[in-house]
């Protein structure tokens, strides 16, 4: 235990020293920002353009912006922002394994258990943090601007959204256990995001697969009600569980 | 009581046996060199001792307790620095030794005074830059004071004086020498004199196999038997001595005695002072370390 709370300290402090934690907190704040701001000036960029647009036969009526166009955007910038964060922790441990920086630890008696779940931890932290905050500033401008009143099961929406990237992050621990480079990690996550979109090619199967948590518009329009997505957020949390309880003998077996 | 016991240990990476039935014992209070050259296995039978590497057959003991490989059940009694030290660039000397120091279990008080004391014994007292900026000394420095901070009964060093310039090298062995007094040192290399220097005992480890074991004065002994050159003035001499010293060889005009004793080099004075044989030199010098390696690899 002393080992643990040791080194998950050291990876808070790697966290804010690597200046991770600042790109982050950057992106997933320009993100939330960028949400509202998107809905705010299409209306204007579309006024703009409105001469070149009817010399091509198309005129711009009045377009009402709604809290929806905001979240709408939460839905599709949510990923991008994901993938940034995996793409800075996919070295989290392998960088540690082929610097070897991790061997006077573990000969000190720090176990390989106490490695895997700490960083776990401080991936899961910064990405519930993250996206959340990200959450929060949507939120806040679109009441702001508009009414959240009339967007449907936001929070419901914001929590597929995450538990999508907890599944993501998890696999990026079980990958790790097996990969020896940050590339091969990312190589994994993808291609498990990659098989999950083709086997989504199939209807009936899409509805059980995770990456239906990402397709929320329909929740805020109401199409679709929380219940919908019982069965694939459940199988995302069976999924992130194994991933994680699987990395544990997988890393006590590898050569360091 | 022996710190290390490694009992007839034997590990291959594929078709390549690298150790091959390697048995050998440290005791306390002893620094124990351990000597082979490049690709010998040195590094292997350290990561052996350590957990870090699954063995195909054998057994190691450390401090009473058998070493299995994945985990580190040894905790506090082991210290290890490995031939190329890397830490966490971010941080410097004093956070990375608390950061070692909490994972041993010092608790924090007795922690604070101990860091001190090691930076000081290392001489990285006065640096505050982060580790990122440290050259590979330094680096080999904070790696003694890892190594040493929970005070283990085994420091084992990987070639710790190979990469350094001769002053680095000085402070190192001297480092090591300190630590004897508390901790039974392994310090594998590939350079004789610094086992010299700081050895009681050594190994010579050769094709996977133990060479040669023993104190470091019967590795002495061996190399104690020194090379006599003798050149005659009228080298039809040669053939006189010769027939008298049967161990002497000609070569290139010169005879040579391989492994001559004081006594030898006596008698072949009294030989030629007695037979009025003039000399143009006559010269002794002792075995070098690459020959004494080489002798002790053949034996």
């Amino acid at each position: 235990m002393r080992g643990f709370t040791a080194f998950i300290e050291k990876e808070f402090r790697e966290l804010i020293r690597t200046k991770r934690m600042m790109i982050l907190l950057i992106v997933f704040i320009a993100v939330g920002i960028l949400n509202p701001a998107t809905a705010k000036l299409t209306p204007k960029l579309l006024e703009m353009e409105a001469d070149s647009l009817a010399s091509m036969g198309m005129t711009v009526n009045e377009i009402s912006i709604t809290a929806l166009d905001s979240w709408v955007q939460f839905a599709k910038n949510t990923p991008i922002v994901l993938i940034v964060t995996l793409i800075i922790f996919s070295g989290i441990y392998t960088s540690e394994y082929t610097k070897g920086t991790l061997i006077p630890l573990l000969t000190k008696g720090l176990s390989r258990s106490s490695v895997v779940l700490s960083k776990y931890v401080v991936m899961f932290v910064a990405w519930s943090i993250g996206i959340w905050l990200c959450f929060g500033i949507t939120y806040f401008y679109g009441d702001f601007y508009w009414d959240n009143s009339v967007v449907k099961g936001v929070v419901f929406a914001g929590f597929c959204l995450w538990l999508f990237g907890v599944m993501m992050v998890s696999s990026i621990v079980f990958f790790s256990s097996i990969a020896s480079s940050a590339g091969q990690v990312i190589l994994g996550a993808g291609g498990l995001y990659f098989v999950m979109m083709i086997a989504g090619i199939s209807k009936k199967v899409s509805e059980y697969l995770p990456t239906k948590l990402l397709a929320i518009g329909s929740l805020y329009t109401g199409e679709l009600v929380p219940s919908d997505y019982k069965i694939p957020a459940i199988i995302a949390a069976i999924i992130s569980v194994n991933f994680v309880i699987a990395a544990f003998p997988l890393t006590h077996k590898r050569q360091i | 009581m022996n710190v290390l016991e490694v009992k007839n240990i034997s590990k291959s990476f594929g078709s390549k046996k690298v150790l091959d039935g390697v048995s050998f014992s440290v005791p306390e209070n002893c620094v124990f060199g351990f000597i082979g050259r490049n690709g010998a296995g040195k590094t292997t039978t350290m990561r052996a001792i350590l957990g870090l590497l699954e063995l195909d057959s054998g057994e190691i003991d450390v401090c009473g307790e058998k070493v299995t490989y994945g985990s580190t059940p040894q905790s506090g009694c082991i210290g290890y620095l490995p031939d190329v030290p890397e830490f966490y660039g971010y941080m410097n000397a004093c956070e990375y030794l608390e950061l070692c120091g909490s994972i041993t279990g010092i608790d924090r008080a007795a922690l604070k005074s101990r860091i001190s004391e090691m930076l000081e014994l290392v001489g990285l007292d006065k640096e505050k830059h982060r580790i990122g900026g440290y050259s590979r000394g330094m680096k080999q420095r904070l790696g003694i004071a890892q190594a040493l901070i929970n005070r283990p009964k085994l420091l084992i060093c990987d070639e710790p004086t190979s990469a350094l310039d001769p002053v680095g090298r000085k402070d190192i062995l001297d480092i090591i020498g300190a630590a004897k007094e508390k901790t039974s040192v392994v310090f594998s290399t590939h350079i004789l004199s610094d086992v010299e220097r700081v050895c009681s005992k050594v190994a010579l480890l050769e094709g996977g196999k133990i060479a040669f074991s023993g104190s470091i004065d019967s590795l002495r002994e061996i190399k104690k038997g020194s090379a006599l050159e003798l050149t005659l003035t009228c080298p039809e001499d040669c053939e006189k001595v010769v027939s008298v010293f049967k161990q002497a060889t000609v070569s290139e005009g010169m005879i040579v005695f391989q492994n001559a004793t004081d006594k030898d080099c006596a008698e072949l004075m009294s030989y030629l002072a007695a037979q009025m044989i003039p000399i143009n030199r006559l010269e002794r010098h002792e075995v070098d370390q690459e020959d004494l390696f080489m002798e002790v690899i053949s034996k």
